[in-house]
């Protein structure tokens, strides 16, 4: 006989420590604790089956990766904490003896905290780093708004602040701003650094009110983190543009509100450590080169005289809204020839070397970089009612040239009534009259800005849709979700013309219209059936079906329908009762699979439909407001699907 | 001897030394000597004897001379005690006096010059302090004092210290004669002298006892002051004896007189001292109080301090003194280490200062800036992490949709319910956070008052949230659908509605088919039974049998027309062969013969049953002659059970037949013999609600549906064979398979089980596709179709297909569904039988109807 096992000494229970244990074996207090696991990335676990774990009880308690702890043991942090405890208590004994001096000296000597090593840890590769760092952004863009407190020192505001402008230069100069999207939450910007797409979001530019609801001591541990990770991510990210980091602020700008302005950015290094990175960035920008894009690349070359074309398109709609923009006619390779001069001093001297792979780069890139450059060559002016951090950012970002009301902030480089400005970004119901004397432009709301870069191109600021439009005063077309996967099934796609829908939806309500009207006995009963199948746990949009095939069929009765009609009824009765017997013969666990993943596919379609209704209902209440003034009216067609919208 | 003429110097110390404070409070040591000094007259006999000799001799008087010293000192006191002595001892009193009085006349009887010749030398050797006191009796004071006969206690101590400034001064006076005095006395001497320097100087210090440096100092037995030397014991040990103890030298102490009441009364009376004396139990005698210890009692009475004019506030004596001493209590040397400076610092020092010297160490340098941030990443060689199945990073927050837009389309906006619903819910509840809205423009977008909040919440669930990996399955739901064989392929079985047979008025809830499937029986609630011919849906023949038919069956042999016809709590059986010949029912007039004679003869006898079988006969099931109006109509039997028959099944064979009556105990299940006419309980015990019971089709054995099993008796090993577990709650029905290897059960809880019998107990499988109960299954004779009906008025039909193989499992496929009865009273398809040769159906529902689907 082997040896007896002893109870929870193998298998999960291994795998797992609650978290009383954990701190019996760190000795240290829950709030170090906590600290600790924020900075390292440490989180709970929800073991696949507690019983197990937890010696057969189901009590909720709270799981902790075994090895985890383990590591926590020698986290170099822990010797700090208890360090700075007994710093701690040494300073209030001194303080409270009045040893000024020796305080003092104490303090010189404090221990001081750097989370560098956990930088590296937590994110062993920079992609790692990146792919982490949309709750960095958003944590320092919001704290860069917040006013400070005693829990946030100034400083941390301060780096803040500083780390946020920072960053958004780094996009500026990197043209890798991707989305936009103005949610009532704030704005949320998305890029894309080396494949890594980074989602932030930014508060509107209001003061942020402190809540009394938060504990700020949390954030503050994060915050550090992020700081700490955001510094060494933008380091790389600087470098890589072979800029100096942290670029130098100039404190005259940034007193005068200067903005992005107030921070200067320096190239760093000789020439020769410059070619490399700019490359490297350019390379790590673009989408990675695979065997079919290369392949798609030489067909790309055959077809340049069609992108041409096509960009001449684009030109066209583009001159049509800026008459400054009649030199883009080659955007490609000038735009590449700019990021290359923006981007390293002496690149020119090595280009040579590096010409031939990246004139390839540059023509795989080139729809991205047509969009990278989409405001190149337009100079805005930005009124001083429109939020200036948020679209200066996006427009410059997009290479704008962008100047703003003095009332703003101080440092515009373009003047209100300069010839060169193209748009200017109003945001009120109608012109003031002090710009009537200003030279020729084209007004706009900055809603125009974010559409114009979730499209890709140039919007008609004219608008597409009737009655709506992008000039001051018009109502604005519906600001849509860059985010949202359009060519999904299961998204609601508000795009969509009306007609479409209300086809498909006609012939629906035909249907039901056609079985309420023929109330047979025969009727009554199948739908006793159907009651008492939804009773059971089916589908219901499994019974659905076989019951408008049964109205069909039973309609016959009544209707006299043709008998190509029963034809089809009888087929696609035989239909839904085969699915109902194909299904009969699934295993219990594919049942409910299918009926679980149908199910979900069900709300989603019911969310769908209940959207499309809401539309039908407004489109409806508005053409019935316009009816009785235009009294064309817009044909039965219209009055019909109103009435039903109603109905419904 | 020479330990008391040791104390003698010391004796004086206390007048010198100064007693703690806390000693000088207690009076009590006055009053021990006051005792110390009073005597026994017993003892003062031999003291008195003694004394005269001391002149004697000079040596002998030189040992005596201690005692007299104490006689002397005792006869000096015992003047005061004798005076004051209790009233009670008067008598004796006068004695002491007197003795007293010889003992002085004999010193007296010197005088001072001679006794100071005399015992001078030895006593200032010996006893400097009697010699002292002498010296000055020599001088003649002592006349005065030895006359004053009460010297309070307190006062003598002063006294002495008085004496011994007065000694001091004789000494000085007299330095020619007394040169050769004693060190000691003189250190003593000079002690106290400063010591009462400073008494004079401070308040009046009362000295306590002496501390002497003996080991025995604190020794009771060494504090003489009584007479009797018993010690500490209690008195009344001496109750019985004469004597009351012992004095020093072994001698008994007697019993001191003690006057009777009257005395006591008297000395009361006369005595004025008899008020402040106390008795003094180890000498049996009272002790008159001195005014000292007197005005002390009164003090404390007063509860003031004891001592006469103590100042409880006086400085502060330090008699273990703060002050360092200049001198060390060692005198070891300091060693050298303490004036040479340290080798090993001074190296360190060294070693500092010469780095400092050349440059390697810059004292308070600022400390280099180390960049803050830099390439962390170097050349990035590090892999990513692997896919850990433990490393699960936090998922990324969800993207926006349209919905959170400041400006979107109006149809995410909220309606008035959909706000109130969004309000109403729980936060945690709400699919959204916040309630859309649209604003015209973006200068009107407020600050969202949430934003924070937002971000704490995900900190929280960065860092608190248990974090769970979820494989998400990502399949086609339509590919989970099993590709079933085209039901063309697995034709022939009924498709559509052939032939309705109407007629009846109430649900048809039994039916059966003859051998040749040329014509039905079929039974209705409305009790009447009805003859089909099945091609053509003529009804041939009406039976009303009054109560509703709940269970008809055709006898199976094809060579008697034979029909058995559940109703009520009897069972018909039905002679087809003579009343409807007519119509071909029986195939000839042979079947008709042999059918008639079948049925003819008499019930068997019950005795005769029960030898024959060796069952005991059913008591309440009797084969009975027809009604009348029952016999008119062909019914040759009806067999009486005692409770409602439920079902009735022929064996293959035709001459026996089972009946079922729920309910009704042991006999719920019965077998008849139709050929002898008699029926047998198979079973002495019922177990379960039987539901319905089958011979099986080639073995001879019985299968039992009860509400939740299945039996198989071997009918003729009497044992039961296996008993098969449905898993369901309660079986309606029960098929088997013309093999016999497989059973079909239907039961109410929508479900069908199939067993092959070869498997196991549990079903082979349980299918539930029916939306109401199922109320019949039946297998195909010969084609490989199983069919069930149900309460939603479906009837399904499945391929059945059974292989000889025992590996291969039986196939079993959904054909077809048939909308066949519509339901009454949430009854629907209430039965339905398989054509015996042809792949038709037929079903009889709720509705009174009975189809033929072909």
């Amino acid at each position: 006989m082997g040896k007896i096992k002893k109870k929870g000494t193998t298998g999960a229970v291994k795998n797992y420590i609650s978290r009383r244990q954990a701190l019996k074996k760190l000795q240290i207090s829950l709030k170090d604790f906590r600290r600790l696991c924020i900075l390292k990335g440490i989180y709970p676990r929800e073991p696949a089956n507690k019983k197990k774990v937890n010696k057969g009880s189901t009590a909720p308690t709270t799981w902790y990766y075994r090895k985890d702890i383990q590591y926590l043991l020698h986290e170099p942090l822990l010797a700090k904490f208890r360090e700075w405890k007994i710093f701690a208590r040494k300073m209030a004994r001194l303080l409270t003896k009045r040893q000024w001096s020796t305080a003092e000296a104490l303090e010189e000597n404090k221990p001081v905290f750097t989370f560098d090593h956990l930088i590296r840890e937590r994110y062993p590769t920079f992609t790692d780093a990146l792919r982490d760092l949309d709750d960095a952004l958003s944590m320092i863009f919001l704290f860069a708004t917040m006013p400070s407190t005693n829990v946030l020192k100034k400083d941390l505001i301060e780096s803040c602040q500083r780390k946020s402008a920072e960053f958004l230069h780094y996009v500026i100069q990197s043209r890798c701003l991707r989305k936009t999207f103005i949610s009532i939450k704030g704005i949320y910007y998305q890029v894309e650094i080396k494949g890594q797409p980074i989602t932030w979001i930014v508060p509107h530019q209001f003061s942020q009110t402190v809540p009394t609801d938060v504990d700020f001591k949390v954030m503050h541990t994060f915050l550090q983190l992020y700081d700490t990770l955001l510094g060494f991510v933008m380091f790389r990210l600087y470098s890589e543009l072979n800029l100096k980091y942290p670029p130098a602020l100039d404190a005259a700008k940034d007193a005068g509100a200067a903005g992005l302005d107030a921070l200067t950015l320096e190239s760093a290094g000789d020439a020769k450590d410059a070619a490399a990175p700019a490359a490297v960035v350019q390379a790590a920008n673009a989408p990675k080169l695979t065997a079919e894009d290369k392949k798609r690349l030489k067909s790309l070359k055959s077809k340049i005289a069609s992108i041409k074309d096509t960009s001449d398109d684009a030109d066209v709609t583009m001159a049509e809204a800026s008459p400054a923009a009649d030199d883009a006619d080659e955007p490609v390779a000038e735009d590449f020839d700019e990021a290359m001069d923006a981007d390293g001093a002496a690149a020119g001297e090595e280009g040579d070397i590096h010409s031939k792979p990246l004139v390839t780069y540059s023509a795989l890139s080139r729809t991205l970089s047509s969009k990278q450059s989409l405001f190149s060559n337009l100079v805005f002016y930005i009124s001083r009612e429109v939020p200036r951090s948020a679209v200066e950012f996006v427009l410059r970002a997009f290479g704008a040239t962008v100047g703003w009301d003095a009332v703003l902030g101080a440092g515009s480089p373009v003047a209100a009534d300069d010839p060169r400005i193209t748009h200017h970004l109003v945001d009120r119901p109608s012109l003031p009259e002090s710009v009537a004397n200003l030279p020729r432009r084209v007004f706009v709301q900055p809603q125009w800005v974010f559409d114009c870069v979730n499209a890709g191109k140039l919007l008609l600021v004219a608008g597409t849709e009737h009655g709506t439009g992008y000039a001051p005063g018009d109502s604005l077309p519906p600001h849509l979700s860059p985010f949202v996967d359009e060519a999904s099934p299961l998204e609601y796609n508000p795009t969509l013309s009306d007609d479409e829908e209300v086809d498909a939806h006609e012939m629906v309500e035909e249907d039901a219209a056609l079985a309420d009207s023929d109330e047979e006995d025969e009727d009554e009963d199948e739908e006793e059936d159907e009651a008492d199948s939804e009773d059971d746990d089916e589908d219901a949009m499994e019974v659905e079906e076989p019951k408008n095939a049964k109205k069909l069929a039973a309609a016959p009765a009544t209707k006299k329908l043709t008998a190509a009609q029963k034809a089809k009824a009888k087929v696609a009765q035989e239909e839904a009762d085969r699915l109902v017997m194909a299904k009969l013969m699934m295993s219990n666990k594919d049942k409910k699979l299918f009926e679980a993943i149908k199910r979900t596919e069900q709300k989603k379609q019911d969310e769908i439909k209940n959207l499309k209704r809401k539309k039908a209902m407004i489109s409806a209440a508005k053409s019935d407001k316009a009816a009785p003034a235009a009294t064309t009216g817009s044909g039965p067609k219209e009055a019909k699907k109103a009435k039903k919208a109603r109905t419904q | 001897m020479a330990g008391r003429s040791k104390r003698t110097p010391t004796r004086r110390a206390p007048a010198a030394a100064p007693a703690p404070p806390k000693a000088r409070a207690v009076p009590a040591p006055s009053a021990q000597s006051r005792k110390r000094r009073t005597r026994d007259p017993d003892s003062d006999d031999s003291d008195a004897t003694a004394a005269p000799q001391a002149p004697s001799s000079a040596t002998s008087a030189a040992d005596d001379d201690s005692e007299d010293d104490d006689d002397f000192m005792a006869a000096e006191i015992d003047g005061g005690s004798d005076s004051d002595s209790d009233p009670g001892s008067d008598a004796g009193d006068d004695d002491e006096d007197e003795e007293g009085d010889e003992r002085y006349a004999a010193i007296d009887a010197l005088t001072p010059e001679q006794f100071m010749r005399i015992a001078g030398p030895i006593l200032k050797e010996r006893l400097p302090y009697l010699a002292k006191q002498l010296a000055e009796l020599s001088d003649g004071e002592l006349d005065g004092e030895g006359d004053d006969e009460y010297r309070p206690d307190g006062d003598s101590d002063e006294d002495d210290a008085a004496m011994d400034g007065d000694d001091e001064d004789d000494d000085k006076e007299g330095e020619d004669d007394e040169e050769d005095e004693d060190e000691d006395e003189e250190d003593a001497g000079s002690d106290s002298d400063e010591d009462d320097e400073r008494v004079e100087a401070g308040p009046k210090i009362i000295p306590g006892p002496e501390i002497i440096p003996d080991t025995d100092s604190d020794d009771s037995d060494a504090d003489l002051d009584h007479v009797n030397t018993v010690g500490n014991v209690p008195m009344e040990w001496y109750n019985d004896y004469p004597h009351i103890g012992y004095d020093l030298d072994g001698k008994k102490v007697m019993k001191p007189a003690v006057g009777d009441e009257l005395d006591k009364f008297l000395s009361k009376m006369d005595d004025p001292k008899y008020w402040t004396s106390v008795h003094d139990k180890q000498d049996q005698k009272d002790v008159e109080l001195t005014e000292d210890e007197l005005a002390i009692i009164q003090k404390l009475q007063k509860a003031e301090y004891a001592a006469d004019g103590f100042d409880p506030y006086q400085p502060t004596v330090e008699w273990f003194t703060s002050k360092t001493e200049i001198h060390p209590l060692s005198a070891a040397p300091e060693p050298k280490r303490r004036f040479v400076p340290s080798k090993w610092e001074h190296k360190k020092v060294m070693k500092i200062v010469r780095a400092i010297r050349n440059g390697w160490i810059v004292p308070n340098k600022p400390k280099a800036e180390k960049p803050k941030y830099f390439d962390i990443w170097g050349a990035d060689t590090a892999e990513s992490r692997d896919d850990h199945p433990m490393h699960l990073p936090a998922p990324k927050m969800a993207l926006p949709g349209h919905i959170e837009s400041y400006n979107p389309p109006e149809e995410y906006l909220f309606t008035e319910e959909e706000k109130q619903a969004w309000l109403d819910a729980d936060p945690e509840d709400r699919k959204i956070d916040f309630i859309p809205q649209k604003f015209t423009s973006l200068r009107a977008v407020p600050a969202y008052d949430q934003f924070t909040q937002n971000r704490f919440q995900r900190c929280l669930d960065l860092y608190l949230c248990p974090r769970v990996r979820r494989n998400r399955i990502e399949v086609d739901p339509d590919s989970l659908i099993p590709r079933l064989p085209d039901p063309k392929d697995l034709e022939p079985f009924p498709t559509a509605l052939s032939i309705a047979f109407r007629g009846h008025t109430g649900a048809v809830r039994s039916f059966a088919l003859s051998p040749t499937g040329q014509f039905m029986l079929s039974g209705s609630d409305d009790g009447a039974l009805r003859l089909w011919e099945v091609a053509t849906a003529r009804c041939l023949q009406v039976w009303t049998l009054g109560e509703p038919v709940v269970s008809v069956a055709w006898n199976p042999s094809k060579s008697v027309a034979v029909a058995a016809v559940a109703f009520g709590q009897d069972v018909a059986i039905l002679n087809l062969g003579s009343t409807t010949v007519a119509f071909g029912v029986a195939t000839d007039a042979k079947t008709a013969k042999t059918t008639t004679t079948m049925l003819a003869g008499d019930a068997a006898p019950v005795a005769a049953a029960n030898s024959a079988s060796g069952q005991r006969l059913a008591p309440k099931c009797e084969w009975r002659r027809p009604t009348r109006a029952l016999a008119a109509q062909g019914v040759a039997w009806t067999v009486h059970h005692g409770k409602p028959v439920a079902t009735v099944a022929w064996h293959r064979k035709g001459d026996y037949f089972v009946t079922t009556t729920p309910n009704h105990g042991a006999a719920s299940v019965m077998v008849h013999q139709l050929a002898r006419k008699q029926s047998q309980q198979p079973f002495k015990k019922n177990k379960g609600l039987v539901i319905t019971a089958q011979f099986h089709p080639t073995k001879p054995h019985l299968l039992v549906a009860t509400q939740r099993y299945v039996r198989i008796y071997d009918l003729v090993a009497q044992d039961i064979v296996k008993k098969l577990t449905s898993g369901v709650k309660w079986i309606s029905s029960m098929d088997q398979h013309p093999s016999g290897d497989h059973v079909i059960v239907g039961a109410y809880d929508r479900r069908l089980c199939w067993w092959d019998l070869e498997l196991g107990v549990k079903p082979y499988k349980t299918l539930r596709y029916h939306q109401q109960a199922l109320r019949s299954v039946a297998f195909h004779p010969s084609y490989p179709l199983f069919a069930s009906s149900s309460d939603d008025g479906t009837i399904q039909i499945f391929h059945g297909m059974v292989y000889a193989d025992l590996m291969t499992n039986p196939l079993i496929v959904p054909v077809k569904i048939l909308r066949a009865h519509a339901p009454v009273n949430s009854l629907g398809a209430l039965n339905l039988r398989w054509h015996p040769t042809q792949p038709w159906l037929i079903s009889s529902g709720a509705d009174g109807v009975i189809k033929l689907w072909t």
